[in-house]
């Protein structure tokens, strides 16, 4: 993935990080038709009390109003407080794109990669090849204006969703270039933009005449795409002859609870790999699902984690560890054991509610105890990373001796 | 709510109208005094300096804003729609327990209210409300600190008075507030914490606190007092030329008591007078125009604006007992309010210079709306400008020479704002104080 992507997909996944496990629903992310608006919680007759209380705000406040919208994302943000649960959030439709981007794993982008200099200026890094470099965007340009419009200061997310739009559609951007701050204008048609969440390579070594293989995959979170790249990456690692497996959970904040499903499943034979509680609600069982590639059994697997392994990649790692495939090796883990729902409401807004308790296979559930590894590696990621392998190479050793 | 000194009748409704007006001042939503009791004889005097006491009164005051809002609410365009879906996707989906309308309704108005983006605008929820109400009887004990909003959310202990239960039970500033008595102070502001904080004296009070470089909060008890803090004191400085006055607050004796004071520091015939307004959080406006009064001649003392575009200005008179004697005047970030209008008008008028801090920049005047929920809103109705017109809310009084003092001075006994306060007054000079505070001329606008 490109330095360009990978600055957008790291600001995607800062808002990404808080979000639990659950955009597996598809069904149920799907917009509710609109109902009538005559819907009134059941016995509420306090509603009209917001009217009430905006009319004397209105008819006094010295100030500036805000927009009817920005009062109604208010309104919602602050009953939602009311429920002491820092996972059931609102997302306004901009912030809502981007995760949804995210998520997809894919979207229509010019390929360009940003950072803030110290003045504040969103500094442009083309992808080598992509939309802006081929039009003559480069290294360095400042980013002044967007289809017309300055930019607000300071506004990243803001960039981000008035550069990204359809595929197709074309997206004008000015920048400034060197000590004389030229301004140039590009006029760049978007493309679809992959943003990958899994990066592989071989870790070999020898020892006493024996070649150690080791198959590294970094997983940076679960999109929607995941649990198809992780099966690209064990395939290619198996190809390059990886007798064993490290699997990176490291920083990995969580995503989808699907994804996290499939991608287990690629190193599970069969069985649980979560349980889901629901108020009120009998328990279900998220189990593994046939893919085409699984890795023999007798294939030892470590999985890094560190404090940030949170909510999906807690999935992963517990159930892996449960069904005893696989030793964790790094820091105690985040400890987000439960999974939210998505909602897109009617003007692009979503609200994201907290709809279950997830038990890993062993039953433990996760709240406010993050899972302990098996082997506790405080050092640098390097050290943790060294520790994993030396724990993989003892076990290929081993069972080539049974 | 204009002044009127006509009788007595008027003064007390003129007083408590005006109180409304001021509930923030002294409340000045960062800095709310947590049972700071003013045991001063007089209900109305006590009710004044109550920062809480005062609202149901003022409902009644201040029925010239309170016109037609029910009807202009129902236009409001407010998103049921939104509103409902989201909270039919709660009442199906949500793993906890829903908590009551009345509750969600609270959190939305809240909300809505947040959006204006003016800290000082605020939803106080009925069973807060009720407990500011109590207080009209009163019940003025409580702990001895006062609190503020923080940006991050929470609220936070500023100061702590000397003697008072807070400084014993080592209550330090810069604790969050956790809990009040075990009941979480989340998504609660300022004010309504400190209702949870008050009480009757002898009742116990458990504060589950937050402190850096602590890992967990811990909890604090304390017994609530009657709580007393001189108005007013003064004594001789320097070589014992330099009279120095302060003033607490603007609550309804304050110009009183200074007058007094000051009677008897003039008496000694100083050559010049240092008038500290630091940390002092306001109070009244009455109490601003009679302290203004004191060293002001005839002129402007604030220019008001209102909601509907009003302007009013409220003059000095030329009564005062010190209006040549050569003046400094102490400010720091927790002057406001009042404070910030005597401080702007005698740094404008060239009466006094300013020596400090830039102060807090609380120049805004709210009006309690009683909801039929019995929830209180404040809505900023009025900002306030110097007599040269400079905004004061949101951007507070520049002194004209600073002088930053650190809580390492203070704990060491250093008050380099009053040396160096002292220093120009006796030399004219203004050295630079060592090693830490800087001092340079601020620009007059």
């Amino acid at each position: 993935m490109s330095r360009l992507e990978k600055g957008l997909a790291a600001i995607a996944f800062a808002l990404w990080s808080v979000l639990l496990v659950g955009m597996g629903y598809a069904g149920h992310m799907v917009l509710a038709p609109a109902e009538a608006h005559t819907i009134r919680v059941q016995g509420d007759h306090s509603l009209p009390l917001l009217d009430e209380a905006w009319g004397h705000v209105r008819a006094h406040f010295i100030g500036t109003l805000p927009s009817d919208t920005l009062r109604n994302y208010g309104a919602v943000r602050g009953a939602l407080t009311t429920l002491n649960d820092p996972y059931t959030t609102f997302i306004d439709p901009q912030q809502r794109a981007v995760e949804r981007d995210h998520m997809r794993g894919q979207f229509g982008g010019i390929g360009v990669s940003f950072r803030q200099n110290e003045r504040g200026e969103i500094v442009l890094t083309p992808t080598p090849d992509g939309p802006a470099a081929k039009a003559g965007v480069r290294d360095g340009d400042i980013l002044f204006s967007v289809d017309g419009e300055a930019l607000p200061a300071a506004a990243e997310l803001e960039v981000v969703s008035r550069i990204r739009g359809q595929v197709g559609t074309p997206v004008t951007i000015e920048v400034l270039r060197g000590p004389e701050r030229q301004r140039l204008r590009f006029t760049i048609v978007r493309q679809m933009i992959e943003i990958s969440s899994v990066t592989w390579r071989t870790i070999t070594s020898t020892s006493a005449g024996r070649l150690f293989t080791i198959g590294y995959l970094k997983i940076a979170s679960f999109t929607e795409r995941t649990g198809a790249e992780v099966q690209r990456a064990v395939s290619s690692l198996l190809e390059a002859g990886a007798q064993a497996f490290l699997i990176d959970l490291r920083d990995n904040g969580g995503g989808s609870l699907s994804a996290a499903v499939e991608a287990a499943s690629t190193f599970l034979k069969d069985g649980v790999v979560a349980f889901e509680v629901r108020r009120a609600q009998p328990e279900t069982e998220h189990r593994t699902r046939s893919v085409p590639v699984k890795v023999e059994e007798s294939q030892p697997v470590v999985i890094l984690v560190n404090n940030n392994t949170a909510s999906a990649a807690e999935v992963m790692a517990a159930a892996l560890r449960d069904h005893q495939r696989g030793q964790l090796v790094g820091v105690k883990t985040f400890g987000k054991g439960s999974v939210q729902l998505i909602f897109e409401l009617s003007d692009g807004s979503a609200v994201r509610v907290t709809a279950a308790k997830w038990l890993t296979p062993a039953r433990h559930t996760l709240d406010d105890a993050g899972l302990t590894p098996d082997i506790e590696v405080t050092g640098t990621p390097a050290e943790q990373e060294a520790r994993a392998v030396e724990v993989l190479r003892t076990a290929i050793a081993d069972r080539a001796l049974k | 709510m204009s002044l009127s000194h006509n009788n007595s009748k008027a003064k007390w409704a003129v007083a408590l109208g005006i109180l409304g007006a001021f509930i923030g001042a002294l409340a000045f939503i960062s800095g709310i005094a947590v049972g700071v009791a003013f045991a001063r004889p007089g209900g109305l005097l006590d009710a004044g300096a109550s920062p809480f006491a005062a609202s149901p009164s003022i409902a009644a005051n201040s029925a010239a804003v309170n016109d037609t809002a029910a009807e202009q609410g129902r236009q409001s365009g407010l998103n049921y729609a939104l509103i409902n879906d989201v909270l039919r996707r709660l009442r199906t989906q949500w793993y906890g327990e829903m908590p009551s309308s009345a509750q969600l309704t609270d959190g939305a108005i809240k909300g809505m209210v947040a959006a204006l983006g003016d800290e000082f605008t605020q939803y106080i929820e009925p069973r807060f409300a009720r407990l500011l109400n109590e207080d009209i009887s009163g019940v003025f004990e409580g702990i001895g600190a006062t609190l503020r909003q923080i940006s991050s959310g929470g609220v936070q202990i500023v100061r702590v008075f000397p003697g008072t239960p807070a400084e014993r039970g080592g209550v330090l500033p810069g604790d969050i507030i956790e809990a009040v008595n075990g009941v979480s102070t989340q998504g609660l502001n300022s004010i309504e914490v400190a209702a949870l904080v008050r009480g009757p004296r002898g009742s116990e009070v458990t504060l589950t606190l937050r402190r850096a470089g602590r890992a967990r909060p811990f909890e604090i008890t304390l017994v609530r007092e009657r709580i007393e803090i001189p108005l007013v004191s003064s004594k001789m400085v320097g070589d014992g030329s330099i009279g120095y006055i302060s003033l607490f607050d603007f609550s309804q004796p304050a110009s009183r008591q200074l007058e007094k004071h000051l009677k008897d520091i003039l008496d000694k015939q100083p050559s010049a007078l240092i008038f500290d307004l630091r940390d002092n959080p306001g109070g009244l406006l009455s109490q601003a125009q009679e302290v203004g009064d004191i060293f002001l001649k005839q002129g402007v003392l604030v220019i008001e604006r209102d909601y509907r575009g009003n302007k009013k200005v409220t003059r000095t008179t030329d009564r005062g007992i010190a209006q040549d004697i050569r003046m400094v005047v102490l400010v720091n970030g927790g002057s406001a309010s009042a404070a910030e209008i005597v401080a702007g008008a005698m740094q404008d008028r060239g009466r006094a210079v300013l020596i400090g801090e830039k102060t807090f920049g609380k120049g805004s005047v709210q009006s309690p709306q009683t909801l039929p929920n019995g929830g209180q809103l404040r809505i900023t109705i009025e900002r306030w400008y110097t007599p040269n017109d400079r905004a004061i809310h949101g951007v507070g009084i520049t002194p004209d020479y600073i002088v930053n003092s650190t809580p390492e001075d203070l704990r060491e006994g250093k008050d380099l704002q009053l040396e160096a306060a002292i220093d120009f007054l006796t030399t004219g000079k203004t050295p630079p104080p060592t090693p830490f505070p800087t001092l340079e001329p601020t620009p007059r606008p």
